[in-house]
């Protein structure tokens, strides 16, 4: 940890006496230093999520959640902030390959109290600074005795100072159902995270991990949230359970994996655990192991195609297999996983603006679920000019080689797939496409 | 094509809405804009009736929720010289209730909308964006330069958030505050600001959020872009975090 604040004190306030500002002195360095560890030990987790819960603050307390989410910075990385992100501690039993807290990694070592966690959360929410906290931490002893110290934590926002904002908690893989159980009556979201997509993987790069360890609880609490929904329906009255549903996340890049292999996965869990989002994280490598791949960056642009993907899967009705195939089982990286569909799919296309079923629409390059919506609801006014097009926000450079309006086009829909390909890549002008084929003379020095 | 002058001010606008909409056979016709006061202006004007200008609200809040609520937003706005705009987008939601959001190949309809959602939009991040400062009196303040005068909906937002404070809003450039205290909400000018003396833990509090909006982000992918695109850097002047940047 470079930087804390050891050999850099604080300038002390002058308000306070000497005496005072030594001992207000060594409590802020206690905090500070502890939370410099725990959320930089906790930033490889991707999920923001403050999304999904609608909890009505409670008369004398502090906090409500707000149904859309919200984000309250933005991180050097960009990534957005909406939680208190942090373990509880860093000091875990458990020696997995790719995590900055194996605990044979000599890191500096920190476990915060309850206290601390309560105070700092109320801290920051009464400041605007943060939407809740987001609960994680290393195992301490047992799975057991770390998930009930979170619990605790959780228990004592909730019930003793009456905190109505977000909470997301972390289910520690291998804690006892009553444990997951009470988790989920005071969080919003909890999630489980599967680490690594095949059991292979994980038994090779986090051997004290069982996937029966994580999939069972990922069920638990699937039938869990979907029991208490019925109740919910029953009586207002009855108890929520993990009203923003439940999520997971693994590690991009660390193990073989193809992507197909990937979104399989994540089709199950939409479809089989009812998960409301699967975060993919492209690994970073942090530590050395001979296991572990050698990597020149982070495969960021892998996450981003996957995330592509999975929204494939979650809002425009695809299917992993329409995706991807065993044949051609990792995303295009030069397109977005639609347009690559788009491409492949010569026969679906071009789709008329005018009477397309939503569904079809969908499936158009350049068309998001949101305009789809809007050409759906201005049809019912006019018929759709390409003009109109471009105002309802589709993006016509990539939508226009796919579809027709009132039967008309601007590009010619029997070019060769090839030739779109070159032209998506390269931009508008025809002549850039051109020039881009093979076999064109150039001069050399003339366009220097 | 008749045209109408209306006095300037919110009430004005809406009064004058209502007051054509209900006299004009074809109100998508005409026009309404600011009177100038200059000489040889044409147009009649519409005089300003604030029950009329309310009553407008919730009829167009009962018959057409989301257009009330892009009328709204669209209001925090302030826009000038948009008049005949929100006249027609108003009486075509009168028409085609909510439906007219899907209008938007009529240019009033689109402009309307835009400006809204500019001003929603604003809202939105100042929801987050908006920082307290604890002050000696264990009151909270928050100040704020906003491009839209959007103060009121954001105090609400506040007063069902952080209900057992006493916090105040100040929107710096408008002079405008709001004050929650005991569970009522005041809004009010401001003639004389002095900025008040901070708690004295508050510097504290302050360390330990920049200490932790540091180490959150991850060092390998470090990207300043994506970071401004997403928090305009107009904002940073009172984000605590980007203090010294």
């Amino acid at each position: 940890m470079e930087g804390v604040v050891g050999s850099n004190p604080a300038t002390p306030t002058h308000i306070l006496s000497p005496f005072l500002v030594a001992v207000l002195y060594i409590s802020t360095m206690d905090t500070l230093a502890k939370l410099q560890i725990l959320s930089g030990a906790a930033r490889y987790d991707a999920s923001c999520a403050s999304s999904g819960s609608k909890r009505e603050g409670l008369n004398g307390g502090t906090g409500n959640t707000s149904s859309s989410g919200i984000c309250h910075s933005w991180a050097d990385d960009g990534r957005c902030i909406s939680l208190l992100k942090i373990l509880l501690s860093n000091d875990c039993i458990y020696d997995c390959a790719y995590c900055v807290n194996r605990s044979t990694n000599p890191v500096e070592r920190a476990s915060f109290t309850a206290r601390e966690v309560i105070d700092l959360t109320l801290d920051f929410y009464r400041r605007n600074y943060i939407e809740g906290l987001f609960l994680s931490s290393a195992v301490l002893q047992s799975p057991d005795n770390t998930m009930e110290r979170m619990v605790r934590v959780a228990e004592a926002l909730r019930t003793e100072e009456q905190f109505g904002g977000y909470i997301h908690m972390k289910i520690i893989p291998g804690s006892s159902s009553e444990l997951v159980r009470k988790a989920g009556l005071y969080a919003d979201r909890i999630s489980v995270n599967i680490e690594l997509p095949s059991q292979a993987s994980l038994q090779r790069l986090a051997p004290q991990k069982h996937k029966h360890a994580i999939l069972e609880p990922m069920a638990l609490i699937g039938r869990e949230i979907a029991t208490s929904l019925v109740e919910r329906k029953a009586s207002r009255r009855a108890p929520l359970f993990a009203p923003a549903g439940q999520s997971t996340q693994m590690i991009i890049g660390a193990s073989p994996e193809t992507d197909f292999q990937i979104l399989r996965l994540s089709e199950g869990l939409y479809k089989k655990m009812n998960l409301k989002r699967v975060y993919y994280s492209a690994y970073v490598p942090v530590i050395a192991d001979n296991r572990l791949p050698v990597l020149a960056a982070p495969p960021l642009l892998r996450e981003h195609r996957l995330y592509q993907a999975d929204w494939l899967l979650r809002f425009y009705g695809f299917s992993a297999e329409e995706i991807l195939s065993d044949d051609a089982p990792h995303l295009d990286e030069s397109f977005d996983p639609k347009t690559a569909w788009a491409l492949g799919h010569p026969e679906f296309f071009p789709v008329e603006i005018n009477r397309a079923d939503y569904a079809t629409l969908l499936r158009v390059p350049g068309i998001g679920v949101l305009s789809a919506k809007r050409i759906v609801a201005a049809r019912r006014f006019s018929l759709i000019t390409p003009e109109g097009l471009k105002k309802i926000g589709v993006v016509i450079k990539r939508a226009k080689y796919f579809i027709t309006c009132s039967g008309r086009s601007s590009e010619k829909h029997d070019s060769p797939p090839g030739l779109i390909r070159q032209r998506l890549l390269l931009g508008d002008s025809r002549e850039a496409a051109v020039s881009a084929l093979p076999k064109q003379l150039v001069l050399p020095g003339l366009f220097a | 094509m008749n045209s109408y002058l209306y006095d300037g001010t919110a009430d004005g606008l809406l009064s004058s809405i209502a007051w054509i909409l209900e006299e004009e056979p074809d109100p998508e016709n005409v026009t309404l804009r600011e009177r100038m006061d200059t000489l040889f202006e044409e147009g009649f004007t519409i005089g300003t009736d604030a029950t009329l200008a309310e009553s407008l609200f919730f009829r167009l809040k009962h018959h057409a929720p989301d257009a009330a609520h892009t009328l709204y937003s669209f209001m925090l706005a302030e826009k000038e010289g948009m008049e005949t705009s929100l006249l027609h987008y108003v009486s075509l939601a009168f028409k085609h209730g909510d439906k007219v959001k899907g209008y938007l190949t009529h240019p009033a309809v689109r402009d309307i909308i835009n400006v809204a959602k500019k001003a929603g939009r604003e809202l939105h991040r100042m929801k987050g964006l908006l920082r307290f400062e604890k002050l000696q009196d264990g009151a909270y303040l928050a100040k704020m330069e906003p491009d839209y005068n959007i103060i009121n909906p954001l105090a609400y937002h506040f007063s069902r958030r952080l209900k057992a404070q006493h916090w105040f809003l100040y929107d710096v450039k408008r002079r405008i505050a709001a004050r929650w205290d005991n569970g009522t909400l005041q809004f009010g000018t401001i003639e004389q600001f002095t900025t008040p003396a901070l708690s004295e833990d508050e510097k504290k509090v302050q360390a330990l959020w920049q200490a932790f909006f540091k180490t959150i982000a991850i060092p390998d992918r470090k990207n300043p872009r994506l970071q401004k695109s997403n928090m305009p850097m107009k904002y940073w002047k009172y984000l605590i975090e980007k203090q010294g940047e």
